[in-house]
């Protein structure tokens, strides 16, 4: 599981600038409309453009896990393709460690994707008529490393996502779940600094999602990348992220933590999202627990600061006592007890 | 609710437009025929222009410095793919027809055509057949060669794909035999402009079905190449390419069959081969000797169809691994060199198989004993339709009545533009000196096309209601459709020698495979729900048959229709090689002597023809095509 390659941090920054993208036939009047703060729905009927991404700016630090959540045609991929450069921005400008993407030529560009990024996408993109291995490897052939280094990599990579010996099988061959598999090792082998996922695992039935997301919370915990993820599911995005931003007709909503968004919504429409959201999966102990003056308690139980209130149910409501959390380092953070909870459950 | 557009004609319009006939045909009943005011207006630049050429050949540096060397090329590139063919043992050629069939179709599928490339060799046409697989192998690499490239660039530059379009589709609707002009023209005769005209007839499905291929990559798999930094040129030959296979695979197979159609009928340009192989022994009288030949292009096409059918199989997953493939290979190289060493090459001799006589005989049989049959059918094809509707057209209706008919028809059923476009390619056709072979030629088209659907439509109709003669039809209709048109004429000359019938009935049979074909398809599409409320009403089979079927089917009858004259019209020129098709004979005179001025204008009056009636049944299919609601 820990394969230096895969630990060897190297992880950017990612910053996007006022990015709109407009897709029709008069962008520029469109564009013009969309910055004085015309609806989406009025630019549309009026020149029949559409304003997929509006005035969009982020930044993303090594090694985060950055979210975008919406619902369909909110502009996610729109977004993400934007940031990977995949279609030209209308305005706005989208930078990787300071290098302005937007303004690089073709062959800067195609060296950054070379060294620098890569992506899984939610169909998965794979070449059906190359076998898996050669998918893995395509990264590296086109950069032009040689068949037996760019195998013997594609082989360490197959090994790390799971899929020791299916190398020789063609895609088509494998599951669904196994499929993004390749799509995740053909996304790695290239060792990004940056890796985009345009809901990758939408496509996948519930359980093998699950699984796929613990997989990769298990990969980023050893490589820490930054990463892009775009879904449409907030649990997902809760699992994953370090933050979500909450897209909405091609804007964000707002952006933070899970606990910063379901304790001070800033939309109506992002309180909608947060409501079906049960709080003891997003808020932790550490949110909930409160300050003890009386110095250390002499709590016989112990949790952890970052564990979720859900993962530690059964412990409070077994006892009587408060629960002392403590921090990474030992540090004494407060007290949660069991009327902590029930309010959390019951409550606002 | 659907509800056929009313448009029924106006009688006062019906009545005005033969008045006005009637008056035409008054004022001008002593005149003569067409003026064909420009007669040498643009045969005579072209005679100039061949007459030019043949001197320039050895000097103009056009051809010294590009036609000849092209030719000279093509010409050695020939000489040495046949002669390798008649080097190598020639069991190597059926031994690798079944090991690329086999490969993805199975080791039982693939003895099918390497077996029936024996047959050949087994009839004593084992050197002529490689020579037509030569020229086939040379024309298809070119046309392939060609192709591609063109589609690669079409499907990535919309503009030029809109430009080729229109060209590709005229290219479809000019019968083959026209390009021989021009191929002609810039290569003399033999089998260079053969081949050169066989790369051009062949060139469409290729060049569209990998403009399709190409497109139909899915974007995500375009786009991930693009992610991982690759190059267009990467993306291109490592991503799209390789998806689109199966789809240009098929284009390819397709280009294939054209080719071979063309390549016997290259026989008119000086080509060798099957085709004047076929030619020669028909007018020698040696029909059995004509039958095989026959059978031996048939054979041909049949294998060149399966190993098209197995190219365009490209799932990976689904095939034998190198390792098989590489002892193949090795079985094969062993073969040849077994073969060389011990001096076994040529076909055995012995086995040749003597079933000329046979035939022969059987033939002279079959034609004594029918002669009452074939002797009626020729008189009431000849007597009492084409000599008397001939003389009408071109001896008794003035030509300017033809021309307003024509024109008034034309408006009448497509509107302005068709009435103009109509008008002028008559004109065009008059003032060149071709009204009354034009006319000649129509006539044996239209006898051709009543006889075709008089056959077509009742078989499809049968078919289409009845699975069971549709399963049976099928593969019987499929091997019809790849035998090369020219083949059709064999039974048409055995049972009627020469003249205007054999053409006749030889365009009959080619004809009438896609009018049995798209006919069943309308009738079977003809929704259930529509012949079940009129059950409900109590309609017969009968009246089911006539009002509710065959109305509802009449859109893609008549598009099936379309397709009949089309492909009798495709036949004008094989009915010239027996002496029928008026404008199909001066076109087989005008190449046989190198007639180049008269050779155009004729290829002229024949596109002019295939195209007034391809746009006219084309609207007539439009008209009959129900509209929803108001
Ligand atoms: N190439 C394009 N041309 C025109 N409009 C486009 C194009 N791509 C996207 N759009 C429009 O932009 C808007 C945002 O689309 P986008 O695909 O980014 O949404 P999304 O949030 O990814 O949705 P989903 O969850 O369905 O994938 C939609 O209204 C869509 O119709
Ligand atoms: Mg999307």
């Amino acid at each position: 599981m820990s394969d230096p390659q895969l630990t060897s941090v190297n992880a950017a920054s990612l910053a996007g600038d006022n990015i709109f993208k407009v897709f029709g036939p008069k962008p520029a009047r469109a564009l013009e409309m969309a910055v004085a703060g015309v609806s989406r729905d009025d630019i549309l009927r009026e020149t029949g453009n559409t304003v997929a991404v509006r005035d969009v700016s982020f930044d993303v630090v090594p090694g985060e896990t950055f979210v975008v959540m919406g619902l369909s045609g909110s502009g996610k991929s729109t977004l993400i393709r934007c940031i990977a450069q995949l279609v030209e921005l209308t305005q706005g400008s989208v930078s990787l460690n300071g290098r302005d993407l937007t303004a690089m030529s073709e062959k800067e560009l195609r060296d950054v994707r070379r060294n620098n990024m890569s992506m899984v996408f939610q169909h998965f993109g794979l070449f059906p008529h190359r076998r898996v291995i050669d998918n893995v490897a395509y990264g590296l052939e086109v950069q032009g490393i040689d068949r037996a280094a760019r195998h013997k990599r594609a082989l360490e990579i197959l090994d790390i996502v799971g899929l020791g010996g299916w190398g020789d099988h063609y895609p088509q061959e494998l599951s669904g779940g196994m499929q993004q598999r390749v799509g995740l090792g053909r996304a790695l082998a290239v060792e990004p600094d940056v890796l985009f996922f345009d809901e990758p695992f939408s496509a996948l039935d519930p359980l093998i999602r699950r699984d796929m997301q613990n997989e990769l919370l298990r990969l980023q915990a050893d490589m820490g990348r930054t990463i892009v993820f775009i879904t449409h599911d907030f649990d997902e995005a809760i699992k994953l992220g370090d933050r979500i931003a909450i897209m909405k007709d091609g804007e964000f909503d707002q952006v933070g933590t899970a606990h910063e968004l379901l304790s001070n919504p800033a939309t109506d429409y992002v309180r909608e999202f947060t409501e079906d959201v049960s709080r003891t999966k997003v808020l932790t102990a550490g949110h909930v627990a409160r300050a003890e003056k009386s110095g250390d308690p002499m709590a016989t139980i112990i949790v952890g600061a970052e564990q979720p209130i859900d993962t530690i149910l059964g412990t409070l409501l077994s006892t009587d006592e408060p629960v002392a959390v403590r921090g990474t380092n030992g540090e004494l953070i407060g007290v949660v007890d069991r009327s902590a909870v029930i309010e959390l459950v019951g409550g606002t | 609710m659907i509800e056929r557009v009313s448009r029924a004609p106006k009688w006062g319009i019906w009545a005005l437009c033969v008045a006005v006939a009637v008056g035409l045909q008054v004022a001008f009943a002593s005149s003569e025929s067409f003026p064909a005011g420009l007669d040498h207006t643009f045969s005579d630049p072209i005679d100039d222009f061949g007459r030019w050429q043949q001197s320039a050949r050895r000097t103009n540096v056009l051809f010294t410095g590009f036609f000849t060397p092209l030719s000279d090329m093509v010409g050695w590139a020939l000489d040495t793919v046949e002669s390798v063919l008649l080097w190598v043992p020639w069991y190597v050629l059926p031994a690798a027809i079944f090991v690329v069939v086999a490969r993805t179709k199975g080791w039982v599928v693939g003895l099918i055509p390497a077996a029936v490339m024996v047959y050949p060799g087994l009839v004593g046409l084992w050197e002529v057949t490689i020579d037509t697989f030569a020229l086939m192998i040379i024309s298809v690499s070119i046309a392939v060669a060609l192709g591609v490239p063109l589609g690669v660039w079409g499907a990535l530059n919309t503009r030029v794909e809109k430009s080729i379009r229109p060209v590709l589709d005229a290219m479809q609707t000019v019968p083959a035999p026209v390009y021989f002009l021009p191929m002609l023209m810039l290569f003399g005769i033999g089998r260079v402009p053969a081949t050169f005209a066989t790369v051009i007839y062949a060139l469409p499905p290729v060049v569209r079905l990998t403009t399709l291929g190409i497109r139909e990559v899915p974007p995500a798999a375009v786009e991930a190449s693009e992610m991982f930094g690759a190059t267009k040129r990467q993306t291109m030959t490592r991503v799209q390419l390789p998806m689109a296979l199966p789809t240009i695979m098929t284009g390819v197979s397709q280009t294939i069959m054209m080719a071979l159609g063309i390549v016997v009928l290259a026989t008119l340009l000086g080509a060798g081969g099957l085709g004047q192989e076929i030619m020669e022994t028909l007018s020698q009288r040696r029909t059995g000797r004509g039958f095989a030949t026959g059978l031996a292009v048939v054979a041909i096409a049949i294998v060149l169809d399966r190993l098209g059918r197995a190219l365009a199989v490209t799932d990976r997953s689904k095939l034998p691994g190198r390792k098989v493939m590489a002892g193949a290979a090795v079985a094969i190289v062993g073969l040849t060199v077994f073969g060389l060493a011990s001096g076994i090459t040529e076909f055995p001799e012995v086995w040749s198989v003597k079933i000329f006589d046979p035939i022969d005989n059987g033939v002279v049989w079959i034609r004594d004993n029918l002669r009452w049959l074939t002797r009626g059918f020729n008189d009431l094809v000849v007597a009492d339709f084409y000599v008397p509707v001939r003389d009408l057209l071109t001896e008794t209706i003035a030509w300017p009545v033809l021309l307003w008919i024509g024109t008034f028809v034309g408006w009448r059923i497509g509107g302005v533009r068709l009435a103009v476009f109509s008008l002028s390619m008559m004109v065009a056709v008059g003032l060149i000196g071709m009204w009354n072979q034009s006319l000649d030629t129509l006539t044996q088209v239209v006898a051709a096309v009543i006889l075709s659907v008089a056959i077509a439509v009742p078989v499809g109709v049968w078919a289409g209601r009845n699975p069971r003669v549709e399963a049976f039809l099928g593969p019987i209709l499929d091997a019809l459709q790849t035998i090369p048109s020219l083949v059709y004429i064999i039974p048409a000359v055995i049972f009627f020698t020469v003249g205007v019938v054999p053409g006749i009935v030889a365009s009959v049979l080619y004809a009438i495979v896609p009018g049995i074909r798209i006919t069943a398809l309308g009738i079977r599409e003809v929704p259930a729900e529509s012949i079940e409320a009129a059950q409900l009403f109590g309609a017969t089979r009968r009246q089911t048959m006539l009002g509710v079927r065959l109305p509802l089917a009449a859109p893609t009858i008549m598009a099936g229709i379309n397709q009949v004259i089309m492909m009798v019209l495709a036949m004008v020129i094989i009915s010239g090689l027996v002496g029928g098709g008026a404008l199909g004979f001066a076109a087989v005179s005008a190449v046989k002597r190198s007639d180049l001025g008269i050779g155009f204008e004729v290829g002229f009056a024949i596109v002019a023809i295939a195209m007034i009636l391809d746009r006219t049944t084309a609207a007539v299919a439009d008209r009959l095509r129900p509209v929803a609601g108001h």
